[in-house]
């Protein structure tokens, strides 16, 4: 078995990844992309902490499944707003929308 | 063997995930961004939590990437990916924040967390279950109810207006 740490340095890396992905890219559905890898990020921590408590808790791989769920119902909601949005405009490019400004 | 697997799973991972920020092609992005995920579920598999990596998959895999396939196809494949002047800051800026974020998590390792790997038998899906509905059911029911209003939402979204 591996060190716990190797779990946590993965995702450190994708956390890392999906932030470059978030400050670099315009394409508002490769930040969708980045936030999916962000979440993903998040859940390999709470596994891999999950298990360090002794006696074990499952506790964080409940906390995981409600995680996924709403990731999924988010992406649901986002490609439907991404959807609005190219039908509303000539591009998804996030720079340049500005319908939304007060 | 699970040295060799964990790290096929965290190459196919990194690498899927970069792949999936730095693909041309969006289709080809959103299929590694799915090859990303079940790299992910396999992590969850070597880390005993095989009901979870499961849900990953069915979800993931099998709900949001094609929901995003479906949405690139549209959308259309083509739009808005202008490129942005300050790429190289951001890329350094990411690099220091993982650097920061992963030098904390090292120092927590090491002395708050003197602990490893005490899984064991415990990780197994009757106490998940049990954990689920007995401790977790009022939550669980609310997820039922904030997916609802996720899904009733989506629809009034991308609802179209032809009767007016």
């Amino acid at each position: 078995m591996e060190p716990l740490s190797s779990f946590f340095a993965v995702s450190v890396i994708l956390l890392g990844i999906g932030i470059y992905g978030l400050t670099t890219k315009r394409n508002a559905i490769r930040i969708l992309f980045s936030v999916e890898l962000i979440y993903n990020a998040a859940n390999l921590n709470i596994i891999a902490f999950a298990r360090l408590r002794n006696p074990p808790i499952v506790t964080g791989q409940v906390l995981v499944l409600f995680t996924i769920a709403l990731a999924a119902m988010e992406a649901a909601v986002g490609l439907s707003i991404i959807i609005l949005i190219s039908r509303l405009n000539a591009e998804i490019d996030l720079s340049k929308l500005s319908k939304l400004k007060g | 063997m699970t040295d060799l697997l964990f790290l096929a799973f965290a190459a196919v991972t990194i690498g899927a995930a970069i792949l999936a920020i730095e693909a041309r092609d969006l289709v080809y992005g959103a299929a590694a961004l799915g090859i990303a995920f079940l790299g992910v579920a396999g992590l969850f598999f070597l880390l005993d939590a095989a009901y979870v990596g499961w849900f990953q998959i069915a979800v993931y895999i099998g709900a949001v990437v094609v929901l995003i396939l479906f949405t690139v196809m549209l959308v259309g494949p083509k739009m808005g990916e202008t490129p942005l002047g300050l790429k190289r800051v951001s890329l350094l800026a990411a690099i220091l924040v993982s650097l920061l974020l992963g030098m904390t998590g090292a120092l927590a390792n090491a002395t708050a967390f003197p602990g490893q790997d005490s899984c064991g038998s415990g990780c197994d899906l009757y106490l998940l279950s049990t954990s689920l509905l007995k401790n977790y059911g009022v939550q669980l029911e609310f997820m039922s109810l904030v997916m609802a209003a996720a899904v009733i939402g989506a629809l009034v979204l991308s609802k179209t207006d032809r009767g007016q």
